[in-house]
């Protein structure tokens, strides 16, 4: 279907063919994240618009549908510059949007309106940076040169924005090169965005005026922008997930790894993670599968294994029941395999940062055992001191191990944990789809577990508050709420809230508890919380 | 739908809810969703993954069928999970042990290298495994260090041949195919490594610099900003704990290495006793090498802690220490008399006799001869510090010889009420002569004008070089003026005597012992001599008693008294006899050709000079004769007199040797400056200046005058001189005593302080 004619390249969109579950054609949109020459033939980095990225993937010409290519968007016809200059700042983004919407349309995808966040804020803070942005010079590129926006951009951003401060560029980050105004369009109003300052006020300004999370589905124009926005800022010190987008750059969009073997299986990373970029080339990364060294070949393998005598994480063992066992390792003592276990985790979670080191978290790891050793299932990590209650900081059930319970017991266990610590938390945000659905999940069937079986009293109702469900979970009041919500439980009845346990809710659960046979031991559990603010560093 | 006819409260977590059924509520259908009442909870996603079609589809799902579908579930990449070589590649079984894992913090490391072999390697293995034995690791080892050596240039043939010592062929080979396949290399190593970050920011956009240190900061909690300050301050203190920490730390290091030394020191001292090395032949072998490094002379210590800086010392030093008083010598005519008379009931032990008479350059002098510590007198309460704590001490010149309280021993003050004595009165001239005396310098020979000499800290001879309208006449001076006979060399210092030297076969006098015992029943710790500076009467070598001074030496606590003649003698004889052993000895060695002497001239007494003495002896012919009017002593210091013409230069040389820098002692010559020619106009007329310049002549104020130091031979001749012209008579031990204290009392203070005019002689 390629047509050799038209040159495809970065940012274009157009449907490509790939089998849904039901191992049916489907033609979702995709965007050309990158182009590679091996020889004979071309191959096409794709990323299908609103499909996770974990699903991106490298195909032939043949699964293009070149009838529908579309372009990047031109920089000349977007009419940010007077727009921008104009008095109200916000009809350029809708004037923006529609265009979009109109090449969208066009295409035989689906509707990608709904993916475009109808811009309920026009934050005071837009107009500013228009104006801002119309004063800076912005490169305009002549439309056949945009195809390399993507990879042009990095130095393009540096020379014209190197010298502004930081703010200034965060408002800045949507407006550049195209100075399209999308980018602050995205209204953010459930997120939960780690600040930086500390102060309220701050994280709401920050939210408004930080468009970065953003981008990713935005059309193609938008999107090479996206790695645009240049402004090297560490991110937050805290926390172990991105929310500032700021480093996304065409590099961490793509999967660099194509397989690890680890053990007994061979994994498909879902994204990028930064091994060591001589070892990105390889078509399998070996992994030490206990020690998570990772080595170039098998006889590499084979040698470390000479000199591994690893057959358990190396930490101290804290839980034990059946043939699962949770190892506790401190980041800052056991920094190698920390950063290996972090490393093999980035491939599969995407807003995971490895930007700063392991110091400050625990890695809780748990292990099944058999008669090779104490195999990785699973992690996740725990900030040692946490300012805003998270219990766990990334969580990963490794690919092999998933949809069989496993998830639900880290979950589970983060939260035997915060009980012993007598404190609630939640885990830290942005969660991934995954992330949302095994939360929901678990803190669904926590809290029906305790409605359900809630006797009356001497005749009365049985009735709890919120807080006290959360006290006896540890699950964070926020969560208890929203689950609540989710579940459609709580109502106005007669003045009064009740909570309202329906059929089916109730016969789901206890289906789904039927089948969750794996459950966490607290009298399993040896675990002492250290108080890390007394240990000076972490 | 039912719409809220009312405002719904806000949802309150403290507020009990009911739980119904469903069939609980056959009105359910008044109920009112209230979610819009209730703020919307976050999901906690980004928004834009919110909306991700499989997500949505999966959740619809959920709330649809309150169960997963296969069909929903959000798809990932595939995973396999049939490797088939596994049980191969991970061999061996691990048991469960019973008790939960603990890691050991310790043992990890096993210095395994980090490199490990691939297939390219093995080759390289297998084709060197035919001419020798390599193991893997062998080979791994040898590769993991020249990666790990090598930083952005590899390491050279021979930094590596240094890092692996190995042989030069197997050497040759891995080296070699290390370089290949390091320029091979995609990596920036051969050992995958996780980008580090770059210093000057230049990764924080790179994608593959992973695991950035944090800049240390606090994690304040919301709305805590001064946190941060105080977090900030308590940083600084804490790092200037440390500080502290660290500098008492290596204090404390410092203060254990001395009292190590200390008593290595003695110890040493006590050895060199046992075997009778008294002029330090033995230390010396031992030490050579040493004394070679040995920069400056090990001086002998006074046992005060004389340390002045004057301008013609020879080393050196940092001024003075703190304990001390920042005397200078200059012939100031007012001292600070701070202290308060003490008497010292008990000296610290001083081990050593001073040179009267140094010689201008380095003057060395065996160690063991030394008493090395100095003291601080407890009276200097100005410097309450011990010098153990002195922090600059690291840095003070006198190292093993700085001054060091002992345990036990009280310190007095100075003793300064008598100190204004009428000469200080005098002006000009005068008081010029009367502090200085001409003085020549055997090597080079010359006259160097008007100065005085004094032993400073660690025993260190000190020329104070006057300047006066003479100066120009007196360099002219013919400095052969100053020795009338050529001969006469003049020993220069029975230095070890007395301390610990108690030689007990060579001593044959039956008074030493009981002596001895006497000290040790009365437990006298230390033998101090006092001098007795007004009558002092020149003897003739020939057993005309010279002397009419001695230095009565009070025996501990008593100042004045408590010391019998009877004792002081045969002390002296004591002393006599050691000397006379110390230049036997010296006579019996070979020792290497001096080529300096010492040479007291004696301008008064001619005859005198065929036996001139060093200054030691002469203290000591000086003040046993002032002691002892009869003979007794006599003929031992003529006897030792005798030996000296022979033996000077040997021991002249045998003193330098000892004294590790073997550097032969210049001659001091000095002549009581109030004449240049004679020491006894000088004398005669001004009664003082006699007195202080026979002072000189008792151990004592040898030790702690400057001026006595050099003039012992001077003071022998004015005790000739003395003699002749029959003062004798005038003068009683005692009364000498007070006198020459009342004299010298000034000069000592200047001379640092010196606390006593006896010289603390350790007796046991």
């Amino acid at each position: 279907m390629a047509d050799s004619s038209v040159e495809i390249i970065e940012g274009c969109r157009l449907p490509v063919l790939r089998k849904n579950q039901e191992n049916e054609d489907e033609w979702p949109l995709a965007e050309i994240l990158s182009v590679k020459d091996i020889p004979g033939r071309k191959l096409y980095y794709v990323h299908y618009i609103d499909f996770n990225k974990r699903l991106d993937e490298w195909v032939t010409p043949d699964r293009l549908d070149m009838k529908k290519l579309q372009f990047p968007k031109k920089e000349a016809k977007t009419p940010t510059k007077n727009g921008l200059s104009g008095s109200r700042p916000s009809s350029p983004e809708r004037d923006v949007r529609k265009s979009l919407d109109l090449n969208v349309q066009s295409a035989s995808a689906p509707s990608r309106g709904k993916t475009l966040p109808t811009p309920k804020r026009k934050a005071e803070s837009v107009s500013l940076a228009t104006q801002v942005t119309a004063a800076t010079p912005v490169p305009s590129l002549p439309s056949s040169t945009e195809a390399t926006q993507a990879s042009v951009y990095p130095a393009m951003r540096d020379s014209s924005f190197s010298i502004k401060s930081r703010e200034e560029h965060e408002q800045l980050t949507s407006l550049t090169t195209n100075g399209t105004t999308r980018r602050l369009i995205p209204a953010q109003p459930g997120r939960k965005r780690k600040n930086c300052g500390g102060t309220d006020e701050m994280v709401k300004v920050f939210q408004n005026n930080n468009p970065r999370c953003s981008t990713i589905y935005l059309p193609p124009g938008e999107d090479s922008q996206d790695s645009s926005d240049g402004i090297p800022s560490a991110p937050r010190m805290t926390g172990s997930l991105v929310s500032d987008r700021s480093h996304d750059d065409i590099v961490t969009r793509m999967k660099n790894i194509d397989c690890i073997e680890l053990g007994r299986h061979r994994l498909k990373p879902w994204y990028f993670s930064p091994y060591p970029q001589e070892l990105t080339a390889l078509p399998i990364l070996y992994l030490c599968e206990f020690c998570l060294k990772y080595l170039k070949s098998l006889k590499c393998l084979q040698r470390h294994l000479t000199k591994c005598n690893l057959r358990h994480p190396p930490g101290n063992e804290i839980y034990r029941k059946g043939t699962i066992s949770f190892f506790e390792i401190d980041g800052r003592k056991n920094k190698t395999y920390s950063q290996n276990l972090c490393l093999l985790a980035k491939c599969f979670l995407d807003h995971k940062t490895l930007y700063y080191d392991t110091d400050p978290f625990l890695f809780y790891v748990m292990t099944e055992y058999d008669s090779k050793g104490f195999h990785i299932v699973g992690y996740f990590s725990k900030e040692k001191e946490s300012t805003e209650d998270y219990n766990v900081a990334c969580i990963l059930t490794l690919p092999p191990y998933q949809r069989r319970g496993y998830g639900k017991l880290l979950i589970e266990f983060s939260y035997e944990l915060s009980k012993v610590e007598g404190k609630t938390g939640t885990p830290e945000k942005p969660l991934s789809d995954l992330g949302l659905l095994s939360y929901r999940s678990y803190w669904s069937q926590t809290i029906l577990e305790i409605l359900m079986n809630l006797k009356s009293e001497n005749g009365e109702r049985p009735q709890i508050t919120i807080n006290e469900i959360s006290e006896i979970t540890s699950v964070k009041k926020e969560d208890v709420i929203s689950t609540l919500q989710y579940l459609n439980l709580i109502n106005y009845y007669k003045g009064q809230y009740i909570l309202t346990l329906s059929e089916d809710i109730v016969e789901g659960h206890e289906r789904a508890m039927q089948k969750r046979h794996l459950r966490i031991d607290p009298k399993c559990l040896h675990f002492t919380p250290k108080d890390w603010s007394k240990r000076g560093k972490w | 739908m039912s719409k809220l006819s009312f405002r719904a409260r806000a949802l309150d977590a403290a507020k009990p809810l009911p739980i119904y059924r469903n069939k609980d509520l056959p009105d359910l259908t008044d109920c009112v969703s209230i979610n819009r009442a209730v703020p919307q909870m976050p999901t906690g996603m980004e928004k834009e993954e919110e909306s991700e079609h499989h997500l949505q589809r999966a959740i619809s799902a959920q709330q649809v069928f309150r169960e997963k579908k296969e069909s929903m579930v959000i798809p990932v990449p595939e995973a396999e999970s049939n490797i088939t070589y596994y049980d191969r590649l991970y061999k061996g079984e691990f048991r469960i042990p019973k008790q939960l894992i603990h890691i050991q913090p310790l043992g990890l490391d096993n210095e395994l290298p980090d490199y490990d072999m691939d297939s390219e390697d093995e080759t390289l293995l297998n084709r060197l495994n035919r001419k020798m034995e390599l193991k893997p690791v062998q080979f791994e080892t040898m590769m993991d260090r020249l990666e790990k050596a090598s930083t952005n240039q590899l390491v050279t043939l021979q930094e590596a041949k240094l890092l692996l010592n190995e042989d030069d062929y197997l050497l040759k080979s891995v080296y070699d195919y290390w370089v290949r396949k390091r320029k091979n290399c995609r990596g920036p190593s051969l050992i995958p490594q996780i980008k580090q970050e770059k210093r000057d920011g230049s990764t924080n956009n790179d994608a593959y610099v992973a695991f950035r240190r944090r800049t240390e900061k606090m994690q304040t909690r919301k709305n805590r900003k001064n946190d941060e300050v105080s977090y900030e301050k308590m940083l600084k203190l804490r790092r200037e704990f440390s500080r502290t920490m660290s500098i008492l730390e290596m204090i404390k290091k410092r203060e254990k290495s001395k009292r190590e030394l200390l008593h290595l020191t003695l110890e040493v001292f006590e050895k060199r006793y046992q075997i009778g090395d008294f002029s330090g032949e033995i230390l010396n072998e031992v030490t050579v090498p040493l004394a070679e490094k040995t920069i400056y002379p090990a001086p002998i210590s006074l046992p005060m802690s004389n340390r002045h800086k004057a301008e013609s010392k020879i080393k050196s030093h940092k001024p003075v220490p703190k304990h001390l008083h920042p005397f200078t010598v200059k012939p100031e005519p007012h001292f600070d008399f701070v202290h308060s008379h003490k008497k010292y009931n008990k000296r610290p032990k001083l081990d050593t006799f001073r040179q009267p008479v140094r010689p201008e350059r380095q003057q060395t002098i065996n160690k063991a001869d030394i008493k090395q510590y100095d003291f601080h007198s407890s009276g200097e309460e100005d410097y309450p510090l011990s010098p153990a704590s002195e922090p600059d001490e690291e840095n003070d010149p006198d190292g093993i010889f700085a001054f060091r309280r002992k345990a036990g021993c009280s310190y007095h003050a100075p003793l300064v009420d008598q100190s204004c004595t009428p000469h200080w009165q005098q002006t000009g001239q005068d008081r010029l002569w009367q502090r200085n005396c001409l003085t020549a310098l055997s090597v080079p020979r010359r006259c160097i004008a008007v100065a005085r000499g004094r032993v400073g800290r660690g025993g260190r001879v000190v020329l104070d070089r006057t300047s006066s309208d003479l100066d120009r006449a007196l360099r002219h001076l013919d400095p052969d003026m100053f020795y009338p006979s050529a001969d006469s060399i003049v020993p220069d210092l029975p230095v070890h005597t007395n301390t610990n030297s108690h030689n007990s076969k060579s001593s044959p006098q039956r008074s030493l012992t009981q002596l001895l015992s006497d000290i040790q029943a009365c437990r006298w710790k230390f033998f101090r001599p006092r001098p007795l500076q007004e009558n002092s009467r020149g003897e003739d070598k020939k057993g005309t008693p010279q002397v009419e001074k001695g230095g009565a030496a009070p025996l501990s606590s008593s100042v004045s008294g408590g010391f019998t003649e009877e004792q002081f003698h045969s002390h002296q004889q004591q002393l006599v006899q050691m000397h006379k052993q110390l230049q036997q000895q010296e006579l019996q060695q070979n020792s290497t050709a001096p080529e300096l002497h010492t040479h007291v001239p004696n301008a008064v007494s001619s005859d005198c000079m065929s036996k001139t003495l060093d200054s030691a002896s002469a203290h000591f012919a000086a003040s046993a004769v002032v002691n002892t009017p009869n003979n007794e002593n006599r003929p031992q210091i003529a006897s030792v007199n005798g030996v000296l013409p022979n033996s000077g230069s040997f021991r002249q040389a045998k003193l330098n040797r000892s004294g590790g820098g073997g550097e032969s002692g210049s001659l001091v010559r000095m002549t009581n400056s109030s004449n240049p020619q004679l020491a006894v106009p000088q004398s005669l007329p001004h009664g003082h200046g006699h007195l202080s310049t026979v002072s000189a002549v008792s151990p004592a104020h040898t030790h702690h005058s400057a001026r006595l130091c050099a003039p012992s031979p001077s003071a022998l001749k004015l005790a000739s001189v003395a003699s002749s012209l029959d003062r004798v008579p005038k003068v009683t031990p005692t009364s000498a005593i007070d006198i020459a204290r009342e004299n010298h009392e000034p000069e000592r203070l200047a001379l640092n302080g010196l606390s006593e005019t006896t010289v603390a002689m350790e007796v046991t």
